[in-house]
């Protein structure tokens, strides 16, 4: 069956390339589309934690929560930064301020997985601080939703992690201009995009509700 | 005949395949390994190690395929044009077999795709038809029975998603008047991530089967063989490819419409479409969130539906159905974008109230938001849950009946050629399958009288008259209706009518024998039942029915391949459409449009002396 | 005639097959006998319906079937219809009207649902409880009556507490018309008023796994005399300190018991678990190759960890391990009320041992 005509010469492909422009503009609007649906990823989790826990929540660590929060809010900071700095050809600032996102992404991972979930079993204080959490996954629905909340953000995470050090890899070999850096922009939303996220599930994890189990 | 061999043998198809085995057996060994380094012996089709391998598997089908290497070219800063045509020194067909970035391949290769998956799904029904003809146990037990039609319904659902990708990737561009979709890349990647999502579905039939049916409630779920794991999986890697060809057409359709084309103005199967990629495009998460907590309580540990650690079982339904009632809509809604598309051009008249059909689209993907527990009214909800879900269900028939009212207004006083095509047949009686489908539906909607109904094959008999007056039949008339586009050849029309006059009856047949039994107390998913309920000689005659659907799809299938080799060429625009796809040659040449048209009419002016619907449609000069 | 000629057609039309198919319906749509006061409003209901599905597919398809047949066109004619776009007044006509029709749909259920599930006076109250794949039902006022099969009193509503223990199950008696889902982790209720005396067959109707299709319980609507005779009977049951162990042990595998029964046939029936006719002592052939001879110590291991020893044939994962604490509790509660010494597990190793 031939259902499409012979192939087409290289020259002819040119003329059917999408513009720049319009092709930014699907971009866009495609990585919003993305957001959007994942809100619902999100949601549904956000929605099991109150059908599950209702109006309690597990004993954790406020100290780690609240530090973990403050350091990945700051990321987002550093991530705005970086993308302004590739906005205007400053590229010091963009790969610097990228970096230094990056760096405290990985913190913020660190500190769910290590201290958190505890997976290395470890133990430890820091001026009376518990370092490390003990909950555990099969502790009931609290062990469920925690971990099921928790890693799928780190996951998210993990991912933004990545994709930031793409852009900065790229970057550092001149990859982006100040007219052409959509992968920068790009990084940069969806970076602040999974901090938001974790607006709503702090308080959801931590704070709200009568500490049980 | 030896080179078409190592076409085949190297082509994507095939090394995926190849690919998702062998990183099956890594992630396998992987799992086996870590335990092997603990001293634990790891027992043959260990769970765990199943189910991580399963996961690995699809990454292995698609860097095996090639479907990322693209992408992971752009994590290395590398730019990569986009391959247009067939590669040089390959033979035509091998662009379906093969990773390929045209809008129209991938189209044609989710449709083929789409009814090889519906013949396996088929089949199966078949299977357990002919052991539900009599009561008491021939030739299948539970086991057998409970594995056939759970595997049914999910293949068959996958197969109706697979066409929907099919007749959206097909003829989205090329009525909005774009070259492709806005992602291509993205577009291929929805594509071939069902395949590995098929393979592990089917894979899960081979070790052992599940009993859950296609819903997967927990805690069943939880205590079902292992097959239920690589069904659970499968179900949600397809999620990926719904979400991600729902971006590509939102975004496409946004962006990249002709000059001219307002919404108002676009031919109305892109509101169908787009509003079934709304749908696609959220909710299809919860359903995602649904499966890979039963997969984590199942595999891993973690808690969340078994009551034994505090869970709730009814979280799951409710998760499940946030996105399985709105899927239903997500079937029939390009479907009956076909069926209001093609009706105009049939009946020489304007589509009856454009404007109201194309936002009643919006209204039921909107009411279907909010209309889930329907499926729970017996799951023991209070009442102050149940009431309000009664009345929003009994809403979604309004939008419904626009649509209904508004074809039969397009078809009054219309011209409908005496002798009707096979296009113009399937969406007739795909109008009656549907009505019969959705009036049945009101019925379910009503508390009292679901009480009886649920679970009963009066649902049975509800959902297949919705699902093929909504989906298959549409489908079929879709096929026939753009087959001489596809192809550039002309179906034999004898055997198109043969295979609807079969069909029809039959499905009617099937249909309502299974309201019928339902009625009368025959329940769902059981491999037997009683011959006390005087329901045997119906379920005689379903299953008489479902081999005759059965062959006369093979009909179809038989009449396309065959007149693709025959010499009775089509003509440009047979059915005389105003659509743009229908003033340039057929097949379509590989950028569709030469200069791109501009609008400057509305879409289905049928009748009204002079008017046009678009300017400068010519066709992109093709290569040769 | 002239202008009214189509309208006249149509509405004459649309009311004879709309009376038709009505008509039709009585025979190939037709419900099963009621035999509960339940049914009485439901059935109401189910006969509006009917008649509106009649009436719309009548309508639609006559429009559609009409138009098809008195305006078509012939072959060679190529001429466009009448270029008639929309009619404001007619789309809002049918937005309006099915609007008001569901909503009303939507009240009357509602008033039913209420009158059906409000609670009704003398209510009786019945405990069931749902397992793979048995029934079994208690009655709390009738001196906690165990049965296997659901026994109630004509013309009194009863009201059924329902509980699963491993899966979601579900009530259905067709001709009781309503049904209620199981649900483990909590307990759901149904009242159901029996009106006619007879028997009846309960069948899940929610899917349960393996034997889903088998999991029936009969039904009986008794009677308020033959009811009170039947609860008098089984309460008068020999106290177990009366009864031989393989009196005791066949009770405790019956549905009122531990509801062995569901699995392990005792007339060598094939079921999901080996049959317990002439097991004792059989040899058994088990998955990893191994020959075992059925004798106490087997059939005590096969009770206390279901998966160590798998028969051939059959899958491991299926029967509750959780068997001899509930042997314990049972015997405890029942030794707390008899002074008797249980042992739950030799009396089941005696029954087994009489079904040689
Ligand atoms: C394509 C698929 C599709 C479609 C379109 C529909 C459409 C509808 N469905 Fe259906 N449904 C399914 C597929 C579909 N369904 C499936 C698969 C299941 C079972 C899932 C499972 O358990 O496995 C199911 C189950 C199901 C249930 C659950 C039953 C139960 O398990 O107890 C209910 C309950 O309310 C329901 C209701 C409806 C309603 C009200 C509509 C409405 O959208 C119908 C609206 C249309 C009309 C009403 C006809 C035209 C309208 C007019 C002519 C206007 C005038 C109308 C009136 C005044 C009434 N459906
Ligand atoms: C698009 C969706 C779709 C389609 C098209 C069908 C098609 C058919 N279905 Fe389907 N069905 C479902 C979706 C669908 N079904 C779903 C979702 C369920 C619920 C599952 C659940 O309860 O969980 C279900 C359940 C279901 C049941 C209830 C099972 C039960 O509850 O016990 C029955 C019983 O009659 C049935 C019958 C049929 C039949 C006879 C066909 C026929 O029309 C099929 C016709 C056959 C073909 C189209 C194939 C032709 C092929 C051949 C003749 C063989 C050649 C084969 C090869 C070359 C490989 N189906
Ligand atoms: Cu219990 Cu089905
Ligand atoms: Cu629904």
């Amino acid at each position: 069956m031939s259902a499409v005509s012979a192939h087409a010469p290289h020259d002819e492909a040119h003329a059917h390339e999408i513009p720049y422009a319009t092709q930014l503009r699907s971009n866009r609007l495609g990585l919003w589309l993305f957001m959007f649906s994942e809100m619902f990823l999100f949601g549904a989790l956000f929605a099991a934690r109150f059908v599950l826990w209702g109006n309690t929540r597990p004993d954790l660590s406020q100290e780690i929560g609240l530090l973990a929060t403050g350091i990945l809010l700051l990321s987002s900071f550093f991530m705005y930064r970086s993308e302004v700095g590739a906005a205007h050809g400053d590229r010091t600032r963009f790969l610097r301020s990228a970096l230094l996102a990056a760096l405290m992404g990985t913190i913020f991972f660190v500190m769910v997985v290590v201290m958190e979930w505890n997976v290395f079993g470890l133990s430890g204080e820091l001026f009376g601080i518990e370092l490390f959490g003990h909950l555990k996954p099969s502790d009931g629905v609290y062990g469920g939703v925690f971990y099921a909340m928790t890693g799928m953000h780190a996951l998210h995470v993990l991912s933004g992690i990545v994709l930031i050090l793409i852009i900065w890899w790229n970057g550092r070999r001149g990859f982006f201009t100040p007219e052409r850096h959509w992968g920068v922009e790009a990084t940069a939303i969806y970076w602040h995009y999974v901090d938001v996220v974790w607006v709503f599930f702090y308080p959801a994890l931590y704070l709200m509700g009568q500490v049980a189990g | 005949m030896f080179r078409t061999l190592k076409v085949l043998l190297t082509s994507a198809l095939v090394k995926g395949l190849v690919g998702q085995f062998v990183a099956w057996a890594l992630g396998y060994a992987f799992i086996a390994g870590l335990r092997a380094l603990r001293g634990m012996p790891t027992p043959w089709l260990y769970e765990p190690a199943v189910a991580f391998g399963g996961i690995i598997s699809v990454i292995g089908f698609l860097l095996a395929a090639g479907v990322l290497t693209d992408w992971l070219k752009w994590v290395v800063g590398k730019r990569t044009p986009l391959r247009h045509g067939t590669p040089e020194g390959k033979p035509e067909w091998s662009r379906y077999v093969n990773v390929d970035y045209n809008h129209k391949v991938i189209g044609i290769q989710y449709g083929i795709t789409s009814l090889l998956v519906l013949l396996i799904g088929g089949s199966f029904a078949i299977i357990f038809r002919i052991e539900l003809a009599q009561p008491s146990m021939q030739w299948l037990n539970n086991d057998q029975f409970n594995t056939l039609f759970s595997a049914h319904g999910i293949v068959m659902i996958a197969s109706i998603l697979l066409g929907v990708g099919a007749m959206v990737n097909y003829l989205v561009p090329l009525m909005i008047g774009a070259s492709d979709m806005a992602f291509p890349r993205l577009n291929a990647f929805s594509y071939w991530v069902g395949l590995p999502a098929v393979v592990l579905i089917l894979m899960g039939m081979a070790v052992g089967g599940w009993d859950t049916g296609w819903v997967g409630y927990a805690t069943l779920s939880l205590r079902a063989p292992l097959g239920v794991v690589l069904f659970l999986l499968g179900f949600w890697i397809n999620g990926f490819s719904s979400i991600a060809s729902s971006i590509n057409m939102l975004v496409t359709t946004a962006t990249m419409r002709a000059k001219g084309m307002t919404l108002f103005r676009m031919p109305i199967f892109v509101w169908g479409a787009a509003a079934a990629s709304i749908i696609q495009l959220t909710s299809t998460q919860t359903v995602g969130v649904a499966l890979t907590m039963s997969i984590a309580e199942r595999v891993l540990g973690l808690n969340f539906f078994d009551p034994a650690g505090g869970g709730n079982p009814i979280l799951y339904q409710h998760l499940f159905w946030f996105y399985s009632h709105p899927v239903v809509y997500v079937f029939v809604l390009p479907g009956l974008g076909v069926i209001s598309e093609l009706l105009p051009v049939f009946a020489r008249k304007p589509l009856f109230g454009y404007r109201w059909v194309a936002l009643s689209s919006m209204g039921i993907a909107l009411v279907g938001f909010l209309v889930w527990a329907h499926h729970m009214f017996t799951s023991g909800m209070a009442d102050a849950l149940r009431v309000p879900f009664m009345f929003s269900t009994m809403l979604v028939a309004v939008p419904t009946g626009v649509k209904f009212f508004s074809w039969v207004a397009t078809i009054w006083e219309g011209k409908l050629p005496k002798n009707p095509p096979t296009p113009l047949l399937f969406v007739l009686g795909s109008i009656s399958v549907f009505l019969i489908g959705g009036v049945t539906g009101p019925i379910l909607g009503t508390i009292p009288t679901d009480l009886h109904l649920h679970d009963s094959y009066w649902i049975v008999g509800h959902f297949h008259a919705t699902m093929f007056g909504g989906f298959i039949f549409p489908f079929f008339a879709a096929l026939y209706y753009w087959y001489p586009k596809i192809s550039g050849h002309m179906y034999k029309e004898s055997l198109g009518k043969l295979h609807f006059w079969l069909m029809l009856p039959a499905f009617w047949v099937m249909s309502i024998g299974q309201m019928s039994v339902g009625l009368l107390g025959m329940r769902r998913r059981v491999a037997d039942y009683d011959p006390a309920l005087g329901i045997t000689t119906t379920h005689v005659l379903i299953t008489l029915a479902a081999l005759v659907i059965g062959w006369s799809v093979l009909i179809m299938i038989y009449n396309f391949i065959a007149s693709a080799r025959m010499e009775r060429v089509a003509e440009t625009n047979p059915w005389r459409s105003r659509s743009p796809e229908w003033q340039i040659p057929s097949p379509v040449p590989e950028f569709n449009y030469d200069v791109p048209f501009e609008v400057v009419g509305d879409p289905y002016d049928y009748g009204l002396v002079g008017s046009s619907y678009i300017r400068d449609a010519l066709p992109a000069p093709s290569g040769d | 005639m002239g202008r009214l000629k189509h309208p006249i057609s149509i509405i004459i039309l649309v009311a004879l097959a709309t009376l038709g198919l009505r008509f039709l319906f009585s025979y190939i749509l037709a419900l099963p006998f009621a035999a509960s006061a339940e049914a009485g409003p439901i059935d109401t209901l189910f006969n509006a319906h009917f008649w509106m599905i009649a009436f719309l597919f009548s309508l639609i398809m006559v429009m559609m079937i009409y138009s098809v047949f008195v305006f078509r066109r012939a072959d060679d004619d190529d001429s466009d219809g009448p270029h008639v776009h929309s009619n404001t007044r007619l789309e809002i006509g049918w937005t309006i009207v099915p609007t008001f029709v569901v909503l009303g749909f939507g009240v009357w259920g509602a008033v039913i649902l209420n009158e059906i599930t409000r609670p009704k006076e003398g209510e009786m109250t019945v405990n069931v409880t749902g397992k793979q794949w048995i029934w079994s039902f208690a009655y709390p006022e009738q001196e906690d009556v165990q049965s296997g099969e659901l026994v109630l009193p004509v013309n009194r509503t009863t009201v059924l507490k329902m509980n699963a223990e491993d899966v979601i199950h579900s009530f259905w008696v067709p001709e009781f018309r309503v049904k209620q889902d199981l649900v483990p982790g909590r307990e759901t209720t149904l009242r159901i008023t029996p009106t006619e005396t007879g028997a009846y067959k309960l069948r899940c109707a929610e899917i349960c796994g393996l034997n889903h299709t088998q999991m029936e319980a009969d039904v009986r609507i008794l009677s308020v005399e033959e009811f009170d005779a039947w609860v008098a009977e089984k309460s008068a049951a020999p106290a177990f300190a009366e009864m031989t162990p393989e009196e005791r042990g066949a009770y405790w595998a019956s549905a009122e018991g531990f509801g062995c029964v569901a699995c392990h046939s005792s007339d060598g029936t094939p079921g999901v678990g080996p049959t317990w006719q002439g097991l004792y002592q059989r040899q058994e052939q088990l998955t990893d190759g191994s020959t075992i001879t059925a004798d106490d110590a087997y059939i005590i291991n096969s009770i206390n960890e279901p998966n160590a020893q798998i028969v051939v044939g059959f899958n491991p994962n299926i029967m509750p391990q959780n068997y001899l604490e509930q042997f314990t509790t049972r015997e405890q509660e029942i030794e707390a009320a008899e002074a008797i010494d249980l042992d739950i597990a030799a009396d089941l190793i005696a029954y087994i041992k009489t079904l040689q």
